[in-house]
């Protein structure tokens, strides 16, 4: 490890515990607090990945995660941030998009056809001749995209937590963290959040002014301030911040976990970005941001060169090379932009030292190595070039180039909040303004460069977010300082020139771009793809705008960029799926379904069991037989149960459901049929009785929230004196049907008459079952003798256990939902939502009888009426088809009349009991008479006849059931 | 530990929507009158020191909702709070939480010395106050602990931080995307919140709170436990 | 996240509540077809302060809100019947 420091340097390093891990299969050693890119770097490996487009060479560029430039491959994860990851033992890195190794990429030789590859090509390419695009596809999908994925592995443990603040501060440079500690003292409860491991952000790695240690001074006496107020400050490191949402929501990454926290007030002291030149080869490792080289030495101990050129227009990039040459690397020059330097203690000091420096001088490209991985010298030409033809070239040998000229604030946090972020032409850069009141910007993000004067402001910030008013002090001006460039794009070099690094975009290319007429920002952007990679236009759209102003004439001052939508900086899907909690409800019985051997299936928000049994069709054509003939059990403690009580509980009932409820006797049950506004169906179930100001009423599994919640808002408008109760888990429920049912349930009644005469059809009763309290109701779904038999819902196992016990001499078996689906359709009973649509109004469904006619309201009766006017366009019926009918139609296949489609099927089933398959379909008014054919395309387009049925196809004069 | 006789849940009609849990996790079971309640689980020493989670599904609870419910509980002599969102205690230990100026939740207390639960299920209400079977509807567990709102905060969105969310405040809202209502009611000065949610998803909501106490070292409690915590008052 | 402050349950974040649908009366039993229509499916979406229905899922809870739909600002939410107990946004 020949280029590490001794201390000071090495901030975030513990040298004592040294790491052992891998980088293309070569083994590298590293300390901990190393990131993969300060290990390699510290081991003179520079060259980390290969660029999207044209697979050229890359390395660090702004060492903080800004760029994309470092992405690499881990064996469970793609597109890692080199220069954010840390190193752990054993880790086996490898670079990614390469063909044979990262060294000697086979993908290289794309960029010698660059010219058949401009801006936009593929909106033209791969369309023509037909069927060119499946010759083509498989290729591009080998070639495109970055990282792999690793499908082997197994999920991880993500989760979410909700945090609350008075006040956030994101960014715990000078400025954030004087907001947080004056917010704090202010008596305010302050969280402060970092993406680095340690707090402090640039007082850590740049150099303020001539004496090195000005910025460890000031870090050290923020931290003593932090320190005497931290039980009121949470710090959250290793943490960012992706977005803001509305009423100050952040959303903030750290680790496995995504905190939502919501704060009062937030303070955003994000910093600044520090933006690249553009030149010819400007990408080469060993080009990199002064703020690069600066954290490469001051947090990680590496020394990022031998021989280096710093080019700038700046105090910061004199600080650089100060930094530079004090950790032993050769400055051989500095390269001025401007023709003279703004007055700076840096400047000053750099020229006390001698260093060469060369005013009004820029970079006109870069040089290569032999092995073309890295840089090995630049060649400079006068900056004001004018008229001059051939300018004359100095060329000077390095292996290192730092660029420092200009930065632009880290807005995205603030444009999220609906800051308005426009270029500023004295600054030459991005400002931020226009924030909602809750929301404040301090330091570099508000243009502030000097450090004491971001402390200051930074306090005044954190007081006023706590509360105070009064207007912060006035920013050094900015002009002064001469922070970036105008436009620091030099194209006279032989060789391509990056505007956009992810996307290897050149001039060149936004220029075409232009010229095709997406010479609006947002339209260059989606023609260009620049700013649409990883990075995020962070260190692109700055110099994109810069080009498209020159190109096409438009005022720079006062543009924006494209918007800047969350997230900020990537995510995992994983930490946006947190625990990904998905409530499932299961019924009281549910264990002895499971132990019966039950399949199950989602229902609602319910499991239910489909059938018993390792074969799910044969056991629902055997349940049924067992019903049929004997007896079974069902668990419908799933249906929903609403109770509804008061005065006023009848006049509720006649305006939500069709029927007429105001005769019902007490202890009677009636059918319930809901629409909605619009006539169609929307739920039916069972009204029951139980007192003259108390109906119990069913709904179906799927839609009870639903109609609960209905039944709510309508109520709210009515505002009837009728209390509504949902009743949906407080009961467990078991339906026993078959001819044996009386004889099972019988013995175990008491304080009931369950004969025929003393319990009829429909009737409603309370008893006790097996000694336990129950509502009990003969309904028939299922077309044979039953009993509904509701008990609270911690009786349920209880219950369910008495009735099998009691049933066992009768061959009493449970049956599941597809065995229920079997026995509803012989019985001719429909379901809604399935032989029901989204527009299927009562009387298509046959269900007219269920219209109160004396009504005069009822939630849907308008439309009906007004759809009857215009008389039906389909109605359901039941049809049968042969016996011997080897290929059945499936629900949705189509019915014809003719060359008309007039419906579809809705249920389809091989009848058990019928010994034949039976269905319902909607067909056309007139094909609806029982005994007319009724034609439907089925599987492979074929064919099938069946003959219309009237319903119930099984006991039409309803013996079983109502006898 | 208590000292009651052991039984076993399936001895009773009755039984706790999570009682199978509780058995295969070591609890030890006993009579709470039509039903079994996990009393403690031998071996786990009392109360886990940092974090606790408690079935008091099997307790006695009753609801009442309609236009007259504040007045007619009033009149039975039942001590209401005088918001909504609020739980008031009541003189034999049981709580009574005002959901809605229309709804009331009366929790028993955890020895069933109580008798204004098995009160008010004996009288029938006048008009306008309609009972609603809260043992049934709802489960009814207790998370407690010096963490327990920090736990909380990783499945709900409601702020629950002690100086924020105080003793006997109410919260109806989301937890781990169950509508529930969290009740505070600190036990010795230990915080301890009642967690109310549909009975049918007791067994998601339970595997969902021992995930989320794992990170605190939380672990499972019996009642014998809370009774501990209560007689040590802080 | 919006927060929404709910009468009943004061301040809470948006995703505990369902929406549904502007308030608007009921025409007359006998009123035209046409204005039926209009009810059913008819909406004005207009750029101005309008008003809604919301429900607190966790509570059953039904209440109006008075929402601005340009800014997307909630500026108060009231009990249904009770326009004039304010709950402030």
């Amino acid at each position: 490890m020949t280029a590490r420091l001794a201390p000071p340097y090495g901030l975030l390093l513990d040298r004592d515990r040294s790491i052992r891990f891998s980088f293309e299969g070569q083994p590298i050693e590293g300390y901990a607090g190393d990131t993969i890119a300060s290990a390699l770097a510290a081991n003179d490996i520079w060259l980390l990945s290969r660029s999207f487009k044209y697979h050229r060479p890359r390395g660090i560029l702004s060492m903080a995660g800004d760029d994309a430039n470092t992405l690499v491959q881990l064996p469970d994860e793609p597109n890692v941030l080199a220069d954010l990851h840390r190193i752990s033992d054993g880790l086996a890195v490898t670079g990614q998009h390469y063909t044979g190794s990262l060294r000697s990429d086979g993908g290289q030789w794309i960029e010698r056809i660059a010219k058949f590859l401009p801006v936009g090509f593929y909106y033209r390419a791969f369309h023509k001749p037909r069927g060119i695009w499946d010759f083509w596809e498989k290729r591009i999908r080998a070639r495109a995209g970055l990282g792999t994925v690793n499908e082997a592995v197994r999920g991880r443990y993500y989760d979410k937590e909700y945090a609350f603040a008075e006040v956030a501060v994101v960014g715990a440079g000078a400025a954030g963290v004087a907001a947080a500690i004056e917010a704090a003292r202010a008596g305010r409860q302050v969280v402060l959040i970092e993406r680095q491991p340690i707090l402090g952000g640039a007082l850590n790695h740049a150099r303020v002014d001539a004496r090195a240690t000005r910025g460890v001074d000031l870090a050290g006496a923020l931290a003593e301030d932090l320190a005497a107020v931290e039980d009121r400050i949470t710090i959250l490191t290793d943490a960012t911040c992706t977005g803001l949402f509305d009423d100050n929501l952040l959303a903030v990454v750290t680790g496995n976990r995504l905190i939502k926290l919501r704060a009062e007030q937030v303070v955003l002291a994000t910093g600044a970005i520090e933006q690249p030149m553009v030149f010819a080869n400007n990408d080469l490792p060993g080009i990199m941001m002064g703020s690069a080289a600066q954290r490469l030495l001051w947090l990680y101990a590496v020394r990022p060169g031998r021989h280096a050129v710093v080019v700038t227009v700046n105090g910061d990039g004199y600080g650089v090379a100060l930094d530079l040459a004090e950790a032993g690397v050769t400055v051989q020059a500095i390269v001025d932009l401007r023709t003279a330097a703004a007055p700076d203690s840096r400047v000053e000091e750099a020229v006390s030292r001698r260093y060469p420096i060369l005013q009004g001088f820029t970079v006109d490209r870069a040089i290569a190595n032999a092995g073309g991985h890295h840089l090995a010298g630049v060649d400079l030409v006068p900056a004001e070039k004018d008229d001059m033809a051939t300018p004359a070239r100095r060329h000077i040998a390095c292996d290192l180039l730092c660029m420092a000229v200009g930065w632009a604030p880290a807005a995205s946090l603030a444009a999220h909040a609906g800051a308005a972020v426009t270029y500023d032409e004295t600054a030459n850069s991005f400002t931020v303004a226009d924030l909602p009141p809750t929301i404040h910007a301090t330091g570099a993000l508000a243009g502030i460069w000097n450090t004491d004067d971001a402390i200051a402001h930074g306090r005044h910030t954190g007081r006023r977010a706590a509360g105070s008013h009064g207007e912060p002090t006035a920013k050094t001006d900015a002009a002064q300082l001469s922070v970036s460039a105008p436009f620091p794009c030099s194209e006279t070099g032989d060789g391509k020139a990056f505007v956009d690094f992810d996307e290897d975009l050149t001039p060149e290319d936004i220029r075409n771009s232009i010229a095709e007429g997406f010479d609006h920002i947002e339209l260059l952007k989606r023609f260009s793809t620049v700013g649409m990679g990883p990075s995020q236009g962070r260190q692109s759209v700055t110099n994109a705008l810069r080009l498209l102003c020159r190109e096409t004439g438009q005022a720079i001052q006062e543009s924006q960029g494209w918007t800047n939508r969350p997230p900020a900086f990537p995510e995992k899907i994983g930490q946006l799926a947190g625990r990904g909690f998905d409530p499932v409800r299961k019924t009281p019985m549910h264990d002895r379904h499971l132990e019966a051997g039950a399949g199950m299936m989602v229902a609602g928000n319910w499991l239910r069991p489909v059938g018993y049994g390792s074969n799910l069709s044969e056991a629902a054509i055997a349940e049924a037989r067992a019903v049929r003939n004997g007896v079974g059990l069902i668990d419908v403690s799933t249906l929903g149960g609403i109770d509804l009580r008061g005065p006023d509980v009848v006049e509720f009932l006649n305006r939500l459901y069709t029927m007429d409820y105001t005769k019902q006797p007490v202890g009677r049950g009636r059918y319930a049929l809901m629409c909605d506004m619009t006539g169609t169906v929307m739920d039916d179930g069972v009204a029951c009785r139980m007192a003259q100001d108390h109906f119990y009423v069913t709904a179906t599994t799927g839609n009870s929230d639903g109609v609960y919640r209905s039944m709510l808002q309508w109520n709210a408008q009515w505002r009837l004196e009728v209390d509504i109760a949902n009743m949906t888990g407080a009961f467990a429920a078991v339906n026993i049907a078959g001819p044996q049912s009386r004889k099972v349930l019988g013995p175990l009644c008491e304080g009931i008459d369950l004969s025929a005469a003393g319990f009829p059809y429909m009737a409603v009763g309370e008893a006790s079952v097996a000694g336990m309290p129950a509502r009990i109701m003969r309904v028939g779904f299922v077309g044979e003798l039953g009993y509904e038999i509701h008990v609270p819902a911690g009786y349920g196992e209880a219950l369910w256990d008495a009735l099998t016990d009691a049933g066992r001499p009768y061959h009493c078996r449970p049956f599941g939902v597809e065995a229920q689906r079997i026995l509803r359709l012989e019985k001719g009973h429909i379901i809604i939502g399935q032989d029901t649509d989204g527009l299927t109004h009562p009387h298509e469904a046959g269900m007219g009888w269920a219209i109160g006619k004396r009504k005069p309201f009822f939630v849907g009766k308008r439309a009906i009426d007004i759809q009857m006017a215009r008389g039906l366009e389909r109605v359901l019926v039941g049809f049968t088809l042969p016996p011997q009918t080897a290929v059945l139609p499936e629900e949705c296949h189509l019915v014809f009349k003719g060359e008309d489609i007039v419906g579809r099927v809705t249920s389809i089933v091989r009848s058990p009991t019928l010994g034949q398959p039976i269905g319902m379909a909607y067909t056309a008014p007139d094909r609806a008479e029982p005994g007319m054919p009724i034609l439907i395309k089925g599987p492979m387009g074929r064919y099938i006849q069946g003959t219309v049925a009237a319903l119930p196809f099984y006991d039409p004069e309803n013996r079983r059931q109502a006898g | 530990m208590s000292s009651a006789v052991p039984v076993d849940p399936t001895q009773y009609s009755r039984r706790s929507f999570v009682y199978r849990r509780l058995r295969d996790a070591g609890a030890v079971f006993a009579d709470c009158g039509d039903t079994a309640i996990a009393d403690g689980y031998p071996g786990r020493g009392g109360l886990p020191s940092r974090m606790a989670l408690i079935d008091l599904s099997p307790l006695p609870r009753i609801g009442f909702k309609g236009p007259q419910t504040l007045e007619w509980l009033s009149r039975q002599a039942v001590t209401i709070p005088a918001r909504n969102n609020r739980a008031e205690r009541q003189t034999d230990g049981a709580l009574a939480i005002r959901l809605a100026d229309t709804e009331v939740t009366i929790l028993g207390d955890i020895d069933s010395r109580d008798n204004t639960v098995s009160r008010l299920e004996n009288r029938p209400p006048a008009g306008g106050c309609y009972p609603v079977p809260r043992r049934d509807s709802h489960v009814w567990f207790v998370l407690c602990g010096g963490k327990a709102p920090a736990c909380l905060q990783k499945l709900c969105g409601v702020d629950l931080r002690i100086g924020r969310f105080e003793d006997l405040a109410v919260a109806q809202t989301s937890l781990a995307r169950l509508s529930a209502q969290i009740v505070r009611q600190d036990h010795g000065n230990v915080p301890t919140f009642h967690i109310l949610a549909d009975s049918a998803s007791a067994l998601y909501l339970w595997d969902v709170l021992v995930d989320a106490m794992d990170e605190y070292l939380g672990g499972l409690a019996g009642r014998s436990a809370l009774r501990a915590l209560r007689e040590t008052r802080g | 996240m919006k927060i929404l402050n709910c009468p009943l349950n004061g301040p809470r974040n948006i995703q505990e509540f369902v929406y549904g649908g502007p308030v608007q009366d009921m025409p007359a039993v006998d009123a035209p077809d046409a204005a039926w229509a209009d009810y059913v499916f008819l909406e004005d979406n207009a750029a101005a302060v309008v008003r809604e229905w919301w429900m607190h899922v966790a509570s059953g809870y039904w209440f109006i809100a008075e929402r601005d739909t340009r800014t997307d600002d909630i500026l108060r939410t009231y009990a249904p019947g009770a326009p004039e107990r304010t709950g402030d946004a």
